[in-house]
């Protein structure tokens, strides 16, 4: 009998900290400890206030930690430079947000073809035939040429999905991104992370005040006061 | 690299696309400023330079005359060089008037690459014609040399400088002079040197009204006929030198001075009063002209100013998919690049046609018709590009600066 390999985490935190200026300096996340599994649905849940966006942003980089450590394929992603985060963020993370946060200016099909073509390692004509599948991927492969103020709430969260999955990241972030969704849509969009998790292997993580979609989920992380309290398995892996 | 500039270009634009009101306005603001300053430098320019080239033309680069700048030492001091005694009261040498030597003079002058020497002899003399008396300064010329170092030829009204050499005693008159005196071409005029000698002189050519210095009072006859009216005969006192670059006029005549101790005097020299006057207008020129386009940029300055506030949503969003803050400062730059080059290129128009309907006025001046001299050269559209590029990307750098500075976690967590 062989033991099962266990799969890297994508990404571990290690007291992980978030201070504000202020004296005493109010704490948004207090040493949290985490490792983000990849092909693992992760919901992060607790009372508002409790740091739940405030430690989904660390982890996704977009904010900087105060403390602790952030590793990523070995490296403290807390100690580098604001250029080599941006490029972890481009190549390898993909954020979904409670509002769909489109550029206005763009239709759906170039708002997925930002991330490629900020990367680079595509040709135009390859740009626009992976961003057009990801858009079939979540259903919308008629609706490319719409500008976003076309679209309806559910779509535009769909075509802000295509595009975080734009540059095929290892991990990514949702910020309630259900919040702002009836409940036919929302059930979908969960219906895509997980799928995102389980058939495709990448890492999600998402912050949620929804209890229905924290029972979904694989891995259910509670927070109160910026503290992590409980980290527990609900679907262990087959 | 270049994918990733022409995705920040197409970004650019679209934000200049949607806000079409304020690019119409920032742009238009370039354009007026890019406009004016080619019509004022072009005009400003253009008369200088038509203004410069009358100084240089209208007597020859390098005048060499028989004075001496300081007066020339007497046998006594001569006899006793840095003696201790003072002497007072000897006998002043009277020495004879003209340049000395001149043929080498001359030959020296046009030993220089592109220079030409024209030997003149001038004098006064007086027309004197029913009852009336004209003062004559009368210049003894070599019609062939002259014609080469002077532009006397192209003032003439009728005749020719050449018709000095065929017709005995011939005389070329200013128009006003002949006009006072009441005589034409081919009449017969009789002229008194100081000494006593009376010529009769005939009318060949006509100088055309306008030239005061010409015109007036004075005259040009051949060399041999002029020494011998004012009774110097084989005397030249005056050599004019043109140059192929005018502008080594200064050094060549200091050369033929420390050479020849007659003083050479050049047109800068002759014109620095006016050369003076040249510079204090260029300076007051370029400084309201630059503050035309440093207005300008202040429209472009708003302009991505307001976009960087407007956008600042859109800044989080592209923060959080993974541009660097040098993305997005570069988006905004590049916005203001754009707005001054639409506008530069609108203003290049604006001034082309302000030039060509300043080109079109028409002023009668001295009985013809004269147009504004206009300087249309490239290099005026270029200096105004660049101002305004320069400024334009200064006035989009501080607020791009700014966006770059956004912190993406506010906007994204506040959701607005």
């Amino acid at each position: 009998m062989v033991a099962p390999v266990l799969p890297e985490p994508v990404l571990v935190a290690r007291h992980l900290r978030r201070e504000l200026d202020g004296d005493p300096p109010p704490v948004l996340v207090a040493d949290a400890d985490l490792a983000v599994m990849p092909g693992r649905f992760t919901a992060i849940v607790g009372p508002s206030g409790c740091g739940k966006s405030s430690l989904l942003y660390l982890l996704g980089l977009i904010d900087r930690p105060t403390g602790g450590q952030l590793l990523f394929d070995g490296r403290d992603l807390a100690q580098m430079s604001g250029d080599e985060r941006a490029a972890i963020r481009l190549e390898h993370f993909g954020f979904v947000f409670q509002f769909h946060f489109l550029l206005p200016e763009f239709t759906a099909l170039e708002n997925v073809m930002l991330p490629l073509r900020r990367l680079g390692r595509l040709s135009a004509r390859e740009v626009e035939a992976r961003a057009t599948s990801l858009l079939a991927d979540v259903g919308l492969a008629e609706k490319g040429w719409k500008l976003p103020e076309k679209l309806s709430g559910g779509e535009r969260q769909r075509v802000a999905i295509a595009r975080a999955l734009a540059n095929n990241p290892r991990l990514v972030l949702g910020d309630e991104p259900t919040g702002n969704l009836d409940s036919v849509n929302s059930a979908r969009v969960v219906e895509l992370f997980r799928a995102l998790a389980h058939e495709q292997g990448r890492a999600v993580v998402c912050v949620t005040h929804d209890m229905g979609i924290a029972d979904l989920a694989d891995i259910r992380v509670s927070m109160l006061d910026g503290r992590v309290i409980e980290v527990r398995e609900q679907n262990p892996p087959s | 690299m270049l994918a990733r500039f022409s995705l920040l270009v197409h970004i650019a634009s679209r934000h200049l696309i949607v806000r079409r009101r304020q690019t119409l306005v920032a742009t238009s603001g370039v354009a007026v400023g890019v406009g004016f300053f080619l019509a004022v430098s072009a005009l400003m320019v253009g008369s200088q330079n038509d203004f410069v080239r009358q100084l240089i033309d209208v007597a020859p680069h390098i005048i060499i005359s028989d004075e001496l700048r300081s007066p020339p030492p007497q046998p006594g001091i001569a006899a006793y060089p840095g003696g201790a005694v003072q002497l007072h009261g000897y006998r002043i040498r009277n020495e004879v008037r003209g340049l000395k030597d001149w043929q080498r003079i001359l030959a020296s002058v046009n030993a220089i690459p592109g220079a030409i020497g024209s030997p003149s002899l001038s004098g006064a003399v007086t027309l004197r014609l029913g009852g009336r008396d004209e003062p004559l300064a009368i210049v003894g010329i070599e019609p062939g040399l002259e014609a080469r170092v002077s532009s006397i030829s192209d003032k003439l009204r009728a005749g020719h400088l050449d018709d000095l050499e065929r017709v005995q005693g011939g005389v070329i008159l200013g128009e006003e002079l002949a006009q006072r005196l009441g005589r034409g071409m081919g009449d017969i005029v009789p002229a008194t040197a100081a000494n006593g000698t009376t010529r009769s002189l005939r009318i060949v050519a006509l100088v055309k009204k306008g030239n005061s210095q010409l015109g007036s009072s004075s005259g040009y006859m051949l060399l041999r006929e002029a020494q011998s009216l004012l009774g110097r005969p084989f005397i030249i006192n005056r050599i004019g030198v043109k140059l192929s670059d005018p502008y080594a006029a200064e050094t060549v005549a200091a050369g033929l001075e420390a050479r020849y101790r007659y003083k050479a005097q050049s047109w800068q020299e002759r014109s620095a009063d006016f050369l003076s006057l040249l510079l204090t207008r260029n300076v007051i020129m370029y400084t309201v002209v630059s503050a035309i386009l440093l207005v300008a940029s202040f429209g472009i300055y708003t302009a991505v100013s307001n976009s960087v506030a407007d956008k600042r949503r859109d800044i989080a969003i592209l923060r959080s998919m993974g541009f660097s803050q040098g993305d997005l400062q570069m988006v905004f730059v590049l916005e203001g690049m754009a707005l001054a080059v639409i506008g530069i290129l609108l203003g290049w128009a604006l001034g082309f046609g302000l030039m060509t309907i300043l080109g079109s006025l028409e002023f009668p001046i001295g009985g013809e018709i004269q147009h504004m001299p206009l300087d249309r050269s490239p290099r005026q559209y270029a200096i105004a590009a660049a101002a305004s590029l320069a400024a334009g990307v200064l006035a989009a750098w501080l607020p791009a600066r700014k966006a770059s500075r956004v912190d993406p976690v506010d906007i994204l967590r506040g959701a607005v």
